[in-house]
């Protein structure tokens, strides 16, 4: 861990659990509740800080990204959440105009 | 009244046909000796592309819902079983007549639920199917994120298929393939040989926990399952390379390497094959030339891995996820992302071609490239 900082609460709960000597409890949701825990450069900058590596056109990467839960800020968990966000998109470079925001329910 | 009766009657006629004409069109059997690809797309696509004319052959139609559409075929390459259903569920197709043969749940346990990170593949001998089920107990008032586990099906148990074998399993698992010994070879932290018989995970190539002097940890991203010519097993790393002990990331070498195991031996390599300058999402060493590199996601590129160099890189009309050879090894086909497969040659890395498949976005599908 030395070259990395924590820069989100979850990060810094993961921290905290190793510094408590408590890294065994903390892991990974790779899949169904709360989904990826990556802070991987993807959506926002690439692994050089540049945007070149970034997958173009953007489209090209949205459902590699949302059908896996891979980025669920930048885009919608279609795993579990919103697995019928892209109904009226099935060809992202054609019809992403009809892709939606979402927002979670009110409880 | 009448005149809308008739109007509807019609319709029904015109359907029935369109219904015959795919019906014939997806039992049409492959032809033996021809190469062919098969790709999946949304909504739920698996097509079959001929290589002998670079066309699409058919496609079948497959239930439920799309995601990742990862491809594992059997060694007899007459069934393509499917990491389906937003992840949840494996579905066996037989290819000749596009009929489903196999079916499982990756959620096996009362309230759980369970999705499996593209791992899955089927057994050397075609008899046994693995999956890595990821569960999570769904209570009332929280999630109880359960141990993963392997588990073993017979891929002759039809459409409700339960494990005959299930073991505990490390996280984070993902692609995976067997060996000609029944060994079962998983990525994950690092990559593991696995007794099918007895569950027993031991460490065959260490990644995450490799100890190799001046490197950094490797970074590996790879959910490609492919099934290749050469027989192997690979995936991509990239690390970092210190110039002393003081690991300094400014002035370090960033390389590019592949994990490879040969599926008939068991032999295992850690190869660096190139300076890391940009991003390839898959690779794959050329089945005429093991000593070239190809990597691909925004650019095409070439590497001599001796020599540990960029050879050549094409640009492309667009990002694609997944890189397939045919099996002379000269023509390369570009799958994922969209909804075209582009063709290069692989010498002079010159777009050839270009299959535009029907239905929507690839995005992460594993396409594969077998002879019948």
């Amino acid at each position: 861990m030395k070259h990395l900082k924590p820069i989100n609460n979850k990060a810094l709960k993961l921290e905290q659990a190793a510094d408590e000597n408590r890294i065994e409890e903390v892991v990974a949701m790779n899949s169904v509740a709360g989904c990826a825990s990556t802070t991987d450069p993807g959506w926002e900058i690439d692994a050089f800080g540049g945007v070149s590596s970034l997958c173009q056109p953007m489209e090209a990467d949205l459902y590699g990204c949302s059908d896996p839960c891979w980025w669920p800020a930048q885009v919608p968990d279609m795993m579990s959440t919103y697995p019928d966000w892209n109904k009226d998109a099935q060809a992202s470079n054609d019809s992403w105009r009809n892709l939606g925001t979402v927002f979670p329910d009110d409880k | 009244m009448l005149h809308t009766a008739t109007r509807g009657l019609a319709a029904i006629a015109i359907l029935g046909a369109c219904s015959f004409t795919a019906h014939a069109e997806e039992s049409k059997a492959l032809e033996a000796g021809h190469e062919y690809m098969v790709a999946t797309n949304y909504p739920n696509n698996l097509h079959v592309i001929d290589l002998q004319n670079d066309s699409l052959y058919k496609t079948c139609q497959m239930p439920d819902a799309f995601g990742p559409g990862t491809v594992q075929l059997s060694p007899d390459r007459k069934i393509a079983y499917v990491l389906n259903n937003h992840y949840a569920d494996v579905y066996g197709v037989e290819l000749d007549s596009c009929k489903q043969v196999f079916h499982a749940s990756i959620t096996q346990q009362p309230g759980e639920k369970a999705r499996s990170m593209f791992a899955f593949t089927v057994s050397h001998d075609g008899k046994e199917l693995y999956t890595v089920a990821n569960p999570t107990l769904m209570l009332n008032d929280h999630y109880e994120v359960k141990q993963p586990r392997l588990d073993v099906y017979a891929t002759d148990a039809g459409m409700d298929a339960k494990p005959v074998r299930s073991f505990p399993a490390p996280r984070q698992l993902t692609i995976m393939q067997s060996g000609d010994d029944g060994t079962l070879y998983v990525a994950g932290a690092d990559v593991y040989k696995v007794n099918v018989k007895t569950g027993k995970f031991d460490v065959l190539i260490p990644s995450r926990h490799w100890k190799r002097p001046l490197y950094s940890a490797p970074d590996v991203l790879y959910v490609w399952n492919q099934q290749t010519h050469r027989h192997d097993f690979s995936l991509l790393y990239t690390t970092a390379k210190f110039k002393d002990k003081k690991e300094d990331p400014a002035t370090a070498d960033y390389l590019y390497g592949f994990f490879n195991i040969d599926l008939a031996t068991g032999k295992t390599e850690t190869v660096d094959f190139g300076p890391l300058t940009e991003i390839y999402f898959s690779g794959m060493r050329s089945p005429k030339d093991p000593n070239l590199m190809y990597g691909v996601l925004n650019r095409l590129a070439k590497y001599d891995i001796k020599e540990k160099k960029m050879l050549q890189a094409a640009n492309l009309d667009h990002s694609y996820y997944c890189i397939s050879f045919n099996k002379a090894g000269n023509k390369i086909y570009l799958a994922g992302t969209f909804n075209d497969v582009a063709i290069f040659d692989a010498d002079s890395l010159k777009q050839i071609g270009k299959i535009q498949l029907p239905g929507g976005d690839m995005a992460i599908t594993t396409a594969q490239i077998f002879t019948r």
